[in-house]
């Protein structure tokens, strides 16, 4: 059950990393629970898929091998066993505390065991992500290593990092090249939203409720630039906008809980719209009128304050065009690991 | 029983670029929950046996989320083959856990582990242990899981019991809490925040994520609560 392709026999697993701190929210996460969802189990996950792959990708992981993604305010974590880890997604200003060299994002760094890996606070984007060769080592709970917050279980014993905590992971050495010297090839996944941008464009398709608002409250979602509000988490970015006011309360009929997916825009009676994120509930009672391209869930699993958003329209296809143009790149790049020397 | 659209037809709406939504009305109603978790099965059967890349169907309690491979499925051929299913199933007799095999949740109601039910009784006209009788006194159905992990969504609730969510949600309600809302009641599997009226708490576990099947209500099957002395 460890989840790696090629493994003849169970994995051993060894400590590797003792937590000094924290950090504001450090979970390990993989690709989620998608087929637990009829349980009522969100589906957890990397918020930011694509920085989570190409983290994994960069050791010859498998894409979706298990992860630490560590959220605005970065861990420290002192090294029990010197080897390579990879890097991806904000920029947590990370250092090793041997000689405080500056580690940059998007390729791998070897680590000498006795040093500390310190993770500072995002300087863009709001989710780092930190790979190591075979994957951290967790029970594998529904299906995944991912940690369900809201149900107390996978992850590390169901929760957040705490100090103290040792992190085991997966040794696999045959059947994977060895780790070494790796930047991404290409541009792309070291943050979903690039330094210093703040304005943030989401592509998105009409929900199953856009018929039900007016053309007015329609043409505001789409026309108004939207701030990230600080009360976004895992299940969902709020957005809010200084612009007042919002809809009419009474025409903000509350619906029969109906199933919903990653990236519906959900709209409450007040007007401020929540845009659901991989820990999102399963169902919910308020109308969505838009939901964002699955191809744009990496720059949404970045989005903190001060960004702002605006929604941009596109049909299915194009939105299906631009996922699988994405996927296409994805395995490009990984293509490109695979067969080149150092340095990609 | 309210007939939601009666004779309507089901739809079919893309939700999102990756999943499909099949609407078949708007209330809480038994019939119209069936249906769902039959199309749900029908869906299943599909991807199981004819290899169709759908994801694992999500049943609301009248509409039924369907995700799909969109680099094997196109959106029209998805809708379409959907569209299908949903008339077949339509057709077949429902498959449900015997809903004789009543499942019996023992409460206590009112005081600490009912923080509101004075407040439930002031709002419906009621006394507090008459809030408490009415609401034991049904079989409810197992609609739906969702919002949170073993989260069982039962109904209906009495008409005379029906208030709005509280207008400050709560930002922990204890596990094994008893809670209503709407027409709708529900046991908090863990410790979450929620919005409904707490009346009651039990000692019963609905949730064990390493046990099979995890949840311990199941769509489909009949649960009565029943008092247990404060």
């Amino acid at each position: 059950m460890s989840g790696m392709p090629g493994a003849a026999g169970p994995p051993r697993q060894v400590p590797l990393v003792d937590v000094r701190s924290a950090g504001l929210l450090t979970t390990i996460q993989d690709a989620g629970r998608p087929d637990a969802a009829a349980l009522g189990v969100p589906r957890s996950g990397a918020c930011d898929p694509l920085a989570m792959a190409a983290a994994n990708l960069l050791l010859g992981n498998a894409p979706e091998a298990a992860v630490l993604e560590a959220s605005l305010l970065g861990p420290e974590l002192r090294v029990l066993r010197s080897g390579f880890v990879a890097l991806t997604g904000a920029d947590m200003e990370a250092r090793d505390s041997d000689g405080g060299r500056r580690l940059g994002l998007g390729r791998t760094h070897h680590l000498e065991e006795g040093t500390t890996l310190v993770l500072g606070a995002a300087a863009d984007g709001a989710r780092a992500y930190l790979a190591v060769p075979g994957g951290f080592a967790v029970p594998i709970v529904l299906g995944s290593a991912s940690t369900c917050l809201a149900g107390r279980f996978g992850g590390f014993s169901g929760r957040p990092l705490a100090p103290g905590d040792v992190l085991l992971a997966n040794v696999d050495e045959a059947g994977r090249p060895t780790p070494s010297e790796r930047v991404w090839p290409g541009p792309g996944p070291s943050s979903g939203v690039p330094a210093g941008v703040d304005d943030v464009v989401l592509r998105v398709v009409p929900g199953p409720h856009a018929g039900q608002l007016t053309a007015d409250e329609f043409g505001r979602l789409l026309s108004t630039t939207w701030e990230v509000d600080h009360r976004s988490d895992r299940m969902g970015v709020r957005l809010a906008t200084s612009a007042a006011p919002n809809r009419d309360r009474s025409a903000a009929a509350e619906l029969v809980s109906l199933p919903m997916t990653w990236g519906a825009v959900q709209l409450p009676p007040g007007g401020a719209p929540i845009v659901l994120l991989a820990d999102h509930p399963t169902v919910g009672g308020y109308p969505v009128p838009l939901v964002v391209a699955a191809v744009d869930r990496p720059v949404l699993g970045q989005l903190r304050p001060p960004h702002r958003v605006r929604f941009v329209p596109v049909d299915v296809a194009e939105a299906q065009a631009a996922w699988l143009e994405a996927e296409r790149a994805l395995d490009e790049a990984a293509r490109r690991l695979r067969v080149s020397g150092v340095d990609g | 029983m309210s007939q939601a659209h009666p004779g309507s037809q089901p739809v079919v709406v893309p939700f999102g670029d990756q999943a499909l939504l099949c609407v078949l009305g708007d209330s809480i109603d038994e019939d119209l929950n069936r249906r769902v978790h039959r199309l749900a099965a029908a869906v299943g059967t599909d991807r199981e046996r004819e290899g169709v890349p759908w994801g694992a169907p999500v049943p609301g309690y009248a509409s039924l989320l369907v995700p799909y491979d969109v680099g094997r499925l196109s959106l029209a051929s998805a809708t379409r083959r959907l569209e299908r299913l949903v008339g077949r199933a339509e057709d077949e007799p429902a498959e449900e856990p015997d809903a004789s095999a009543l499942i019996e949740i023992p409460v206590r109601y009112g005081g600490e582990s009912g923080p509101d039910l004075a407040d439930v009784a002031r709002r419906t006209g009621l006394d507090e242990d008459g809030v408490a009788q009415l609401h034991a006194s049904i079989t409810y159905r197992v609609f739906i899981l969702g919002f949170v992990p073993g989260f069982a969504y039962l109904g209906r609730l009495p008409a005379q019991l029906e208030l709005p969510r509280r207008d400050e949600p709560r930002p922990r309600v204890p596990a094994g809490s008893v809670a209503i809302a709407g027409r709708q009641t529900a046991v908090y599997p863990a410790a979450t925040p929620g919005g409904w009226h707490l009346i009651g708490r039990t000692e019963v576990s609905l949730w064990d994520p390493d046990a099979t099947p995890p949840s311990r209500l199941q769509p489909g099957q009949s649960v009565r609560f029943v008092a247990s002395p404060r």
